[in-house]
């Protein structure tokens, strides 16, 4: 598999998002763990409800994440500390039931590291953005040191000196990630010209430049199929379909690395939504993106990803290269989902047998505690020993 | 197949700032019983228009400019607001698109579904009465006149009959229904009682035992508590005696009284289940031998007895005199049908070549109509709607003629004015940013062919009745009278109490698939999922037992798993309830499973019509090919087929195919001249140059053509 050589860009590590409403805490997201290499589009699938829109945010820092990791280019850039927390509080109720001798300095050594990884986490949580434009800061002066040491009355230089080294203190990390939202809609501002949706990261960034936003605005509107002249109207003047365009470009004027698309195309007609599929495939090639794509509707998404992962009520519970998850669908959640997928085909849909999949049913964790486990390379499956024993088994391993 | 609803050239206009937008033109589709039929296009295709055109719930700004919808001898869209009220969520019910706004908010889910069934009871009770009271008329006047006037009386006094042990019946009827109502209303306490009770939930336990034992008294009745009476009467006083036993604050329900609510839930769901005597059998037993001992007989013998002693003395006769009415109603109606279409040939002529005028054509068109409406056999139960909608549908046909005259030059002098205007404007240079609103004139011929053809299809309606005149069965005709007669009969005592409009809204509810729909019933919209809440709203739309569902978008706002819970279940409620459905959809995917009949729509026209193995296996319209192209299956690897732009601007709806300038295999007459229907099979049509005999061959995109061997390759030849 040429894949797996391929760098990592993104890695999440035991993801926790909980929300709290009123005394009840609501575990939106519960241990959920990926990687995404570059290049390829990671799909995530499951029902309304089983996080993968709150996975998606989170990874984007719209939540701060409750527990886990996640790096981004090998930069921690969340971190949640509830793990850590947890792991202090068993420790110190342990040493007040009376522990001692190897046992205390064990818990006492390993309260000690959680709080240094607590120190570390925050700190990465909080600084990943500001490393991260310090390195592009000192990568510009070094790189405008020497070209002004040539020649140190060139007012140009200068001028462009000092707007590099702007961008690039306002640069952070996090705009390597952008994100596409479901209603195309409600995400436009409608009291702003297409220009200026489109144009905002750029501003922010520092660019003053007119004339250089202008050209990018021209450029990336005709990358996503829509003309100069679209520049100047507002959001209201546009067909759904070219509205999710402009969002596509708002996120891809940045050069993002990574691109989440959160149903960037369930709330578009079925013609306009072949557009946007071929639109995005193209701006892939192109511009090499990576693509972690939420959506619910299945064939979409098996058409379009190289790797799906499968959640449910906040877990993952089945994560493998595209064609093998449809080959060899091992949790039952997951044939489940796949055995609804509606075909444009009477003929199978007349004999389709749907699987009705039932949480407390299907598993018995009662005893054996289910983790989420490599059963084939590259096929992981939430289940625990019995059961993965039935799948090898089933499949022949 | 008998068909339901017929819709036929239906055209739906919206009046807009821009113009008048023309949402549907000229449609025409049959909507089989028990069928399935999927309306399949694009946002802004027209489909829901259609669906909202049937309920008449189209918006204030749109003109109906044409067509029928033909139902149970009413066009929709000519009857008045009140009549289109006992049709609507009645007979024809709608499931729409987003559950969260088809609700209320903040009414219980309870409350939302019993609404309709108390809304609607009084008036259905009033309608069942006339409507039985009208059939019963008919079959006298129609009797006697077939008889002679020497058995006139004789007539007079079966009739009578009939309608007084009817009444008898239904009374008795009434009393027993009420009284098991009560019944129904304990069980569900007692359950609800039993339920809480298992879950030591906090208890009103001397409250609900004292309401218990009252009740339980008014279940007493002749019929239902047959043989019963002296169990109730232990267990009221068990009842009693638990609850005097109950100490004031009981922390958990004393096991006596759980007993005993457990014992009265088990009797009274044996006397409810117990078979329901006939009580229109039994009423003229008990008429004609008001001293007999009825409780000497368990309720099947009554049955049996009471239907021997009706067919000897009475039924029969009834039957014989009701035949021959039905007979002599139907053999003048055929004289008068034979009569009546030489004239309508002759009234067809004069529309045909002479100057058609408002007054003198609606008098032509009024003495025509009474024609026509002397022919119709009223004792027909199925109504014959081409006969019943003939004079509106000829007086719609002349006013669009008259309107037309003289609207038209209006339209042209209107036009003229304001392209001058224009020219004069640009003449002098000004930049114009407005455009000329497009003019709309009707064609005099065309219009003049609608009328024409108000007579052509009842002539050709009426000349295929007379050749089916000598298979008619009248004994299985006046059978089926009775039948009606007894359901309206029925309808007419039919009391929906709130508690009875409980039990049927639970039982909906178990019945689409809500777990636990007793504690379900007290909750509000926001406490239940997506899909739930599209259940309630099926639910809701069931409640009233309609004809037709409409279904607008069902599943749309729903998961893939929801989605086909939701689909196997419209589709179980269908064979279970004979239930014809209009699904509307943009998701071709969902259709196969669902359809009979596919209908894809464009641009406010149906463009391709067939079997759902005929849009498949073998689309010919390039729109479906498009659509079909257009959405990846599991096996779709290579780049997908775009359609590329936008639906076309239907205030300016294009000459030709309005799907040519999306269209790479448009020829050039596509874009001139709209493309008529070409049949493929004899059920299966598409609206396309390309199936001329004259038009180049063309292949279909090879995706499709891919898929389609992919599939009959799955299906190992069976297609």
């Amino acid at each position: 598999m040429s894949a797996s050589d391929k760098e990592i860009l993104l890695r999440v590590e035991n993801l926790c998002q909980y929300f709290k409403s009123g005394s009840y805490e609501n575990k939106a997201v519960d241990n959920v763990s990926f990687d995404i290499r570059k290049g390829e589009v990671f799909g995530l699938v499951g029902e309304s409800g089983c996080g993968k829109t709150t996975t998606g945010r989170s990874i984007i820092k719209i939540y701060d994440i409750t527990s886990g990791s996640i790096y981004f280019k090998g930069q921690r850039i969340c971190a949640g500390t509830r793990s850590y927390r947890d792991a202090i509080k068993a420790a110190r109720k342990e040493l007040r039931s009376g522990a001692d001798g190897e046992r205390r300095k064990e818990l006492e050594a390993s309260i000690s590291a959680n709080r240094e990884e607590i120190r570390k986490a925050k700190y990465d949580h909080k600084n990943a953005d500001r490393l991260y434009a310090e390195k592009q800061v000192a990568l510009v002066k070094e790189k405008y040191a020497k070209l002004l040491a040539e020649s140190p009355n060139d007012a140009e230089l200068k001028r462009r000196y000092k707007d590099e080294l702007r961008v690039a203190k306002n640069t952070k990390l996090i705009t390597q990630i952008q994100m596409i939202f479901q209603d195309p809609i409600a995400s436009l501002d409608p009291r702003m010209t297409v220009r200026e949706i489109i144009s905002e990261g750029l501003v922010i960034n520092g660019i003053r430049d007119r004339e250089y936003i202008d050209e990018k605005v021209y450029e990336i509107l005709k990358m996503v199929g829509l003309v100069r002249e679209h520049a100047g109207r507002y959001p209201h003047e546009f067909s759904g379909g070219q509205r999710q365009r402009i969002g596509i470009a708002r996120s891809v004027i940045m050069h993002p690395d990574l691109l989440i698309a959160d149903e960037p195309i369930s709330a578009l007609d079925v013609s306009i939504q072949a557009q946007v599929i071929n639109l995005m495939n193209e701006l892939r090639d192109q511009l090499g993106l990576t693509i972690l794509f939420i959506a619910h509707d299945l064939s979409v998404v098996k058409y379009f990803s190289d790797r799906i992962g499968v959640m449910y009520y906040g877990n993952m519970v089945e994560m493998a290269d595209s064609d093998e998850l449809f080959a060899h669908p091992m949790h039952p959640y997951t044939r489940s989902l796949l055995s609804a997928i509606p075909l444009p085909d009477p003929h199978s849909e007349k004999r389709r047998v749907r699987i009705t999949y039932n949480a407390l049913a299907a598993h018995d964790y009662s005893t054996d505690k289910p983790s989420f486990r490599e059963i084939i390379p590259g096929h992981f499956v939430h289940c625990n020993d019995a059961e993965e024993a039935a799948y090898r088994e089933e499949f022949g391993l | 197949m008998d068909t339901i609803l017929d819709v036929r050239n239906l055209t739906v206009s919206f009046r807009t700032s821009g113009g008048t937008l023309k949402a549907v033109r000229d449609i025409s589709f049959e909507l089989e019983r028990g069928k399935t039929l999927a309306i399949v296009g694009e946002s802004g295709s027209g489909k829901s228009v259609t669906s909202k055109a049937i309920l008449g719930i189209l918006a204030g700004n749109s003109i109906i400019e044409g067509g029928e919808i033909l139902y149970d001898g009413k066009d929709l869209l000519k009857i008045s607001e009140e009549e289109m009220c006992t049709i609507r969520g009645n007979r024809i019910s709608m499931i729409f698109q987003d559950p969260l706004s088809s609700l209320n908010p903040i009414v219980k889910i309870g409350r939302q579904i019993t609404e309709a069934m108390l809304l609607k009871d009084r008036g259905n009770r009033q309608s069942a009465k006339k409507e039985f009271n009208r059939v019963l008329a008919l079959i006298r006047e129609n009797s006697s006149a077939a008889l002679g006037a020497e058995s006139s009386a004789k007539v007079q006094q079966l009739v009578k009959t009939f309608n007084d042990f009817n009444v008898e019946g239904t009374k008795m009827e009434t009393a027993y229904n009420e009284a098991r109502a009560v019944a129904e209303t304990l069980i569900s306490s007692a359950e609800d009682f039993l339920f809480l009770a298992s879950k030591n939930q906090k208890l009103d336990i001397k409250g609900t035992l004292q309401t218990m034992g009252k009740k339980l008294g008014s279940v007493k009745n002749e019929f239902l508590t047959w043989g019963y009476d002296e169990q109730i009467t232990a267990l009221s006083r068990e009842l009693f005696t638990a609850r005097g036993k109950t100490p004031g604050k009981a922390s958990e329900v004393p096991t006596p009284v759980v007993d005993a609510v457990r014992k009265m839930d088990e009797l009274l769901r044996s006397i409810c289940s117990a078979p329901k005597p006939d009580f229109f059998r039994i009423g003229y037993y008990k008429l004609k031998n008001p001293d007999a001992d009825l409780h000497s007989m368990s309720i099947e013998q009554l049955n049996e007895e009471a239907l021997a002693f009706l067919d000897s003395s009475f039924m029969l006769d009834f039957l014989e005199m009701e035949q021959r009415g039905a007979e002599y109603s139907f053999r003048t109606a055929l004289e008068r049908k034979k009569a009546v279409i030489s004239e309508l040939g002759a009234a067809r002529e004069t529309f045909r070549n002479g100057e058609i005028r408002r007054g003198s054509a609606k008098k032509a068109a009024a003495a025509a109509a009474d024609l026509v409406e002397k022919s119709i056999d009223r004792m027909e139960i199925i109504k014959d709607s081409q006969a019943y909608t003939f004079r509106t549908a000829l007086n719609d046909a002349i006013d669009r003629y008259c309107d037309a005259v003289k609207k038209n030059p209006k339209e042209e002098a209107r036009f003229e004015r304001q392209s001058r205007k224009r020219e004069r404007l640009i003449a002098r240079g000004k930049t114009v940013d407005w455009k000329v609103v497009p003019k709309v004139v009707y064609d005099l011929d065309d219009l003049r062919e609608n009328i024409i053809s108000c007579f052509d299809r009842l002539i050709a309606h009426y000349e295929e009745y007379i050749a089916a005149a000598d298979s008619v069965d009248f004994r299985e005709r006046s059978v089926g009278i009775i039948d009606y007669l007894k359901e309206k009969a029925s309808q007419m005592v039919y009391r929906v109490t709130r508690a009875m409009a409980k039990e049927k809204a639970i039982e909906l509810m178990e019945e689409v698939g809500i777990p636990e729909p007793r504690i379900r019933y007290n909750q509000y919209p926001f406490e239940f999922s997506g899909g739930m809440r599209q259940r309630i709203v099926i639910a809701i739309a069931l409640a009233a037992n309609p004809d037709i569902l409409i279904c607008d978008e069902p599943t749309t706002a729903l998961d893939v798993t929801i989605q086909a819970q939701i689909l196997e279940l419209i589709n179980s409620l269908k064979a279970q309830r004979n239930l014809s459905v209009i699904f509307i959809t943009h998701d071709l995917g969902v259709v196969a499973n669902m359809a009979d009949d596919i209908a894809v729509m464009y641009a406010g026209k149906i463009i391709e019509y067939g079997t759902a193995d005929d849009i498949f296996y073998d689309p010919r319209h390039p729109y479906t090919w498009a659509l079909l192209s257009s959405m990846p299956d599991l096996d779709t690897k290579e780049k997908l087929e775009a359609i590329p732009g936008t639906p076309p601007n239907m205030i300016y709806p294009p000459e030709g195919d309005a799907f040519a300038p999306r269209n790479k295999y448009a020829l050039q007459i596509d874009f001139e001249q709209q493309p008529p229907p070409f049949r493929v099979s004899p059920t299966h049509w598409a609206a396309t140059w390309l199936l001329h005999p004259d038009a180049p061959h063309v292949d279909p995109p090879k995706i499709i053509v891919d898929r389609i061997e992919r599939m009959t390759k799955k299906a190992g030849g069976e297609i």
